[in-house]
């Protein structure tokens, strides 16, 4: 980043969608023609032109004439808006404007701009700053300053000479966890997982309901679940149902790993995690969901070597930010382990993780769901009876399903056959679980 | 995992080698290839140079054996997906040899057979544009199309329509491609593979053809990928595929599917069809659910239904009557029935300390804000905190206190409110509002006139109580009578084409004495009484009536509802308008585009024309001087014909994002109504996070239209998101006495019955636009576009119009005797299925309740007992259940 924004240049005034600060604002001011401005709290980055870049999508997503049509008609808006643009750019030149502009607010901040701290503001002009070096000095900000993003501690470009804020650095966010949001949300939909119906229904409940549907809780008077944790075997689903969310929520996704929340420096693990709830907070409403958390949450004994106590200071930072002094808005927590045994019981208290949820293997009912999804795409010989393998005693999870199906998928491709045959299935079972057997030592599976 | 590694790996490696060194050149791949072929593939691979040598031999007999066996092994090897099969592979140098022996060849039957094999082989090897894959094809032996696989199919699909197209710019016959054509759907059809059957058909413009090969395993998906296409496709095909479509669900009895055709068609011929081809009684009485949804007049005679009592049953359901008994069912399953006040759904008490401050504002404008409010909250409930409170205390009792409190024609307001509160209750409507009939007040007896039409609204009595209630009023001397008197016909009888009305009203508008604002709402009026009719009469009353205007009266704000009056007569009845678009051209020019614009945006209102959508927004483009108007309607027509699907709906979105950062200021005024258009009752986050901004704007219109259109966005849904917005607006602008109306205005919106109730016109999966719906909307946002004239000045109660595009947004499951039944049901976000193969998921992220439900904007509800079976398709608004024969209880 490094680039100041000179903020009140063509942005309009920001919404008013967080309770309260309008009122705020205006309590000590009654100054009704300027919109409520958000001194002390950073504004939630608009989304504005990567939200607006996006496209719709379109669902068939076989080809044929539908998809093209449907494209054709995004085509004919694109045209049509670049139509509109380079009109409007050809009678009202904007380009010059903002040059001139530009150079303008260029010329008043000076070059070499220094950095330096905000400490405090003082008034809507004024604020007292310090720079790495020296003192601290009572200086003006300039009138195309943002005045919305300025707040205490952040990081301001000064003038050279008069001192006077003339810029504010943005985003320093750490880069690890900017890397955790996941942009493109994942394919998996709550349609590709088969039963856990009470699962789901849980999860929506403490999770995505809270987040769009904030009056039932207020209205019954109780505060929302503020996450929950996933356990169960290997294979049953935790992380396709993480997806799931991901997929179907419009909130701030954030995935996390646990073992990414240790790191090399002392300090440093803690360190993410805060940032982590930072950035979450500033994107609300987001959902954290961090993935065997076994790796960072375990029982708390007596550490030997460095590397432990740190791991357990991280564990503590989690701690504290599940439910610590600050408040956390609208931020929900998922977590998923196959070891709940071994999770610190601080860690899984209510108000903490309020919700457990048991991911067992799959009863012949949701066997049969699983198998029905991963074979309603795939074209079927008629000769195929899934209900053996249904009601068959082996243990089968959800991942090793899925791991049949394919094999059968594949057996059939071998031999160059559109449709999947019965023999195929058998073959494809016969060898999952010969895999899941005797293929892995049984110490390192399960 | 590793499959087995000695065959399927290692094929599989060594095919993928070779296409791509296909792409290569030919004579370097077989030098290099010969070495590392497997042994059965050399083999194969001379035996097949070997039946080549033997084509070119004489003997007839060795010929025929050697094409039989490169016959087999083309067969036996061919559709497969990943890899171009073996046998095609090894005969691809011989292309050219065969090509040139079929050349030379006698007449035979062997030239047949040696064509069948050439034109497999042209598969891969015919140069782009050739189409020689057909050419053999059609002098081949023609056989069983499948037996070669379907890639070759796919193929011979494509040049068909490419050689169509040739064909038909040289008028060359057709026939011998049409045969081919039939051999392909065939195929098509018995493999799954519907949509690739209805492109083809789509290419040759034959549709026809596909109504003899839907059988009943595939024409639900048919008949979903035409309806879908149809969306898109230009006119006429769209009506052609939709016709095609309605003709298949009859060919299987899908009546009500082919109901939602024809009303999308509004073709009543078809809709007259379908209620005397069916003979199930039960069935009937789910389409008379259906069309009075739709909101349209239709009348059942003797053809449809024989017996009498089961007509007036019937037509008791297509008029509505049982309307309020439903909406009421579902507002006491949800426990909601207790009213609730303004100061309920403000929620002043979440706001910090300055609440009370509200004070200043002129506590008139408060009262009538908080008479919508009221008149929103508890619509249709019958019963609130403000107009129905039992007057026991003193004669008149609380309910004239309250509405003595608002002043003159603010009382016209609380009055009619009465009708809002007991919406399509008509009996103890009219028994309510009936008081105030005796007032010595003009405002209380014009606002009752009002009332009585809004109990009406979407209501069909055969008495026809509000034609006898208000018809004499029309005529008083009081101006403000008159227009409650016609603004009550209008909503009451909207979309009826009343003629006995419109006698009544043309004769307002030839009135040269009557006021200018009379006479603008009797063109609204009838406008929605003859919505999307195209009647010739009553467009040439208000062409004259707007001629007769004086040059000042051209620039009244109330002069522009006459285009608009006009504009609705054509609602989305396309070309129909280009007769008098053309009559609007001779107008004075202070009106003449606006009523350009206006007529344009309603004629294609809800059909998704992208060359519309283009035409209006060039009119945006333009940089105008001071006074010229038409852009706003310019606009709000972006919308209004963008609105049709999901597709256009978002990219006008954009498109209005960018008309934002260039527009100037009458542009921008119109762009939040135009928003509010687009996701009506659907409140959008992105949509709604612009409309928040703009509710700050510096410009106050802008400001006040944004207000209003977070209210329609949110319309009925309770959102909190949104009624904390409106929150903090209401502390905000607690000192500007316009902006606050508006914010009350949109929280009651918000809280539109309760949180029951929708104004979105789409109904039925999105799929069928009510006209009705839709004019009482578009109404309301052109009224907002003259914010401080209308809406803000003495004609407020245009508010009203909205009640003609509430409808519950609720699934009330019926039982055969019509009475309520309680089953349970999923509810989830609505999944696009069209063209997927399997039986995949309707619905996704669905929770299970038990009827009556409420339906949010985007949901789709389905059956989860297999007891009972539902009448329609669609589970929205009334369905009837039938009890299932084949259902047997799990234990």
């Amino acid at each position: 980043m490094g680039q100041g924004t000179p903020g009140g240049l063509n942005r309009q005034g920001p919404g008013g969608d967080r309770k309260g600060d309008g009122a705020d604002k205006k309590d000590k001011k009654f100054e009704p023609a300027a919109p409520p401005a958000r001194v002390g709290r950073k504004q939630r980055k608009q989304k504005g032109p990567e939200a607006a870049a996006r496209l719709p999508t379109v669902t068939p997503l076989t080809k044929c004439k539908l998809r093209l049509l449907k494209m054709e008609r995004i085509k004919d808006y694109l045209l049509m808006e670049e139509e509109f643009v380079t009109n409007q750019e050809r009678l009202k030149p904007q380009e010059e404007k903002a040059e001139e502009d530009r150079s303008k607010v260029d010329d008043l901040r000076g070059s070499p701009m220094s950095v330096g701290n905000l400490e405090e503001l003082i008034d809507e002009n004024h604020a007292i700053v310090s720079s790495s070096v020296g003192p601290e000095y009572y200086v003006g900000i300039l009138s195309f300053v943002d005045k919305d993003q300025l707040e205490p501690g952040c990081a301001i470009l000064m003038h050279n000479k008069v001192l006077s804020v003339v810029g504010l650095l943005q985003d320093e966010v750490d880069p690890m966890v900017s890397v955790m949001k996941v942009e493109k949300a994942p394919l998996e939909s709550y349609a590709d997982i088969g039963g856990l119906d009470a699962q789901i229904q849980e999860i929506k409940e403490a999770v995505e309901l809270p987040l769009t549907h904030p009056e039932l809780y207020e209205d019954i008077g109780i505060k929302p679940p503020k996450g929950v944790i996933l356990y169960g075997e290997p294979g049953t689903g935790k992380t396709l149902l993480a997806k799931a969310v991901a997929n179907s929520t419009s909130a701030t996704f954030l995935r996390v790993v646990g073992s990414e929340l240790i790191q090399k420096y002392l300090g440093d693990g803690p360190k993410l995690v805060r940032e982590l709830f930072r950035v979450a907070d500033d994107l609300s409403p987001s959902i954290v969901f961090i993935d065997e958390i076994d790796a960072v949450g375990t029982k708390r004994y007596d550490a030997h070597s460095g590397g432990e106590r740190e791991i357990q200071r991280t564990m503590l930072e989690l701690l504290n930010q599940l439910d610590g002094f600050d408040s956390r808005g609208d931020v929900k927590v998922i977590l998923a382990t196959n070891r709940i045994e071994s999770l610190d019981p601080a860690l899984l208290r209510p108000g903490r993780i309020d919700r457990k949820i048991e991911f067992p293997l799959p009863d012949i009912k949701t066997r049969r769901r699983i198998f029905q999804i991963h074979t309603s795409r795939m074209t079927l010989a008629d000769d195929v009876n899934l209900e053996e393998f249904v009601m068959t005693k082996d243990e089968f999870s959800g991942a090793d399903i899925k791991a049949i199906c394919t094999e059968a998928g594949l057996l059939a491709l071998r031999e160059r056959r559109m449709k999947v045959t019965h023999a195929d299935f058998k073959k494809a079972k016969e060898k999952v679980m010969f895999k899941k057997k005797e293929g892995v030592p049984e110490g390192l599976y399960m | 995992m590793a499959p087995d590694p000695n065959s399927a790996s290692g094929s599989g490696t060594r095919d993928e080698a070779t296409v791509k060194v296909l792409a290569k050149d030919q004579k370097k791949k077989d030098e290099k290839k010969d070495e590392d072929l497997s042994e059965e593939d050399l083999a194969l691979k001379q035996q097949l140079e070997l039946y080549v040598e033997r084509v070119q031999d004489t003997d007839p007999g060795l010929q025929k054996a050697a094409l039989e066996s490169m016959r087999q092994e083309i067969r036996t090897s061919t559709s497969s997906m990943t890899s171009v099969p073996k046998p095609l592979k090894f005969l691809r140098p011989h292309y050219g040899t065969l090509k040139a022996y079929y050349e030379i060849m006698g007449e035979s039957d062997l030239k047949k057979y040696l064509a069948d094999i050439l034109s497999v082989l042209a598969l891969t090897m015919s140069a782009e544009g050739e189409r020689e894959s057909l050419k053999f094809r059609l002098l081949g032996s023609e056989g069983d199309i499948g037996s070669w696989g379907h890639e070759y199919v796919r193929n011979l699909a494509g040049e068909i329509s490419q050689e169509y197209a040739k064909r038909q710019t040289e008028e060359a016959p057709i026939d011998d491609l049409m045969e081919l054509v039939q051999q392909i759907v065939a195929f098509h059809m018995k493999h799954n593979a519907e949509p690739e059957a209805v492109d083809l058909l789509m290419e040759v413009e034959d549709l026809d053809l596909l109504v003899e090969h839907v059988d009943s395993t595939n024409f639900k998906r048919t008949c979903l990928y035409l309806t879908s296409a149809a969306r898109y496709l230009p006119g006429p095909d769209d009506i052609l595929v939709l016709d095609i479509a309605y003709m298949i669900y009859l060919k299987f009895d899908e009546y009500p599917n082919a109901l939602q055709i024809a009303l999308f068609l509004d073709n009543l011929q078809y809709v007259k069809q379908i209620f005397t081809s069916c003979d199930d009684l039960l069935m009937k009485k789910q389409f008379c659910y259906i069309i009075a949804r739709h909101g349209i007049e239709f009348e059942l005679d003797d053809d449809m239904v024989v017996e009498d009592e089961d007509r007036y049953a019937l037509q008791d359901i297509i008029n509505n009557s049982k309307l309020s008994e439903g909406y009421l069912t579902l507002a006491r399953d949800i426990e909601v029935m207790e009213p609730k006040s303004p100061e309920d759904i403000y929620k002043a008490h979440l706001l910090d300390g300055r609440a009370s401050a509200g004070a200043s504002v002129d506590s008139a404008r408060q009262n009538l804000a908080a008479t919508f409010v009221n008149a929103f909250v508890n619509a249709g409930f019958g019963q609130d905190k403000l107009m129905t409170v039992p007057a026991d205390a003193s004669s008149g009792g609380a309910s004239g206190g309250w509405l003595f409190k608002n002043k003159e024609h603010g009382k016209a307001s609380a009055a009619a409110s009465l009708g809002m509160i007991l919406l399509w209750d008509v009996d103890s409507g009219l028994a309510q509002i009936d008081k105030y009939f005796h007032s010595s007040d003009s405002h209380v007896i014009a606002g009752a006139l009002l009332g009585v039409g809004i109990v009406n609204c979407n209501i069909n009595n055969d008495c026809d109580p509000a034609l006898a209630l208000l018809g004499d009023y029309v005529n008083k001397e009081d101006p403000s009578i008159r227009i409650g008197a016609i603004m009550g016909l209008g909503i009451s009888y909207a979309g009826s084409q009343n003629d006995q009305i419109r006698f009544k009203l043309t004769a307002i508008l030839n009135d040269a004495k009557a006021p200018l604002d009379v006479i603008a709402f009797t063109a609204i009026s009838l406008g929605l009484i003859y919505v999307g009719s195209c009647n010739e009469e009553v467009a040439q009353a208000i062409i004259f009536a707007l001629m007769d205007r004086s040059e000042s009266e051209l620039g009244e704000p109330l002069t522009r509802l006459l285009p608009l009056g006009l504009g609705l007569l054509y609602l989305g009845k396309q070309e129909s308008v280009e007769a008098t678009a053309e009559v609007s051209k001779t107008f004075n020019e202070k009106i003449r585009k606006y009523c350009d614009m206006t007529l344009l945006s309603c004629a294609y209102a809800g059909t998704g024309n992208v060359l519309k959508v283009q035409n209006l927004l060039g009119h945006c483009a333009q940089h105008l001087e001071k006074g010229e108007t038409h852009q706003g309607p310019a606009v709000l027509g972006i919308a209004m014909v963008a609105m049709a699907e999901e597709l256009g709906l978002e990219m006008a979105i954009r498109s209005l994002e960018h008309l934002l950062q260039y527009g100037e200021q009458n542009i921008r005024r119109a762009i939040p109504l135009a928003l509010g258009l687009l996701c009506i009752s659907n409140p959008k986050v992105n949509v709604m996070d612009t409309l928040s901004r703009l509710s700050h704007d510096t410009d106050s219109e802008v400001a006040m239209a944004a207000v209003i259109s977070l209210g329609l966005i949110g319309a009925g849904t309770n959102n909190a998101r949104i009624a904390g917005m409106l929150r903090n607006l209401s502390s905000y602008y607690y000192k500007d006495a316009n902006l606050l109306f508006c914010v009350r205005i949109a929280q009651g919106l918000v809280h539109l019955g309760k949180g029951l109730l929708t104004l979105n016109p789409f109904h039925s999966d999105r799929f069928l636009l009510s006209p009705v719906a839709l004019a009482g909307i578009t109404t309301l946002l052109f009224a907002c576009l003259e914010m401080k004239a209308i809406i803000l000045g003495k004609y407020h109660y245009v508010l009203y119009y909205v009640v003609l595009a509430m409808q519950p947004r609720m699934l009330l499951t019926v039982d055969e005797n019509l009475k309520p039944l309680s089953v349970p049901v999923r509810v989830g976000q609505a999944v696009d299925v069209v063209g997927q193969a399997g039986r995949p998921k309707t619905i996704t992220g669905f929770q299970t309740h038990s009827t009556p439900v409420l339906l949010a904007a985007g949901d789709r509800a389905e059956l989860a007992t297999e007891k009972y079976i539902p009448l329609s398709p669609i589970l929205e608004g009334f369905v009837i259940l039938k009890e299932n024969p084949d259902y047997k209880e799990d234990n």
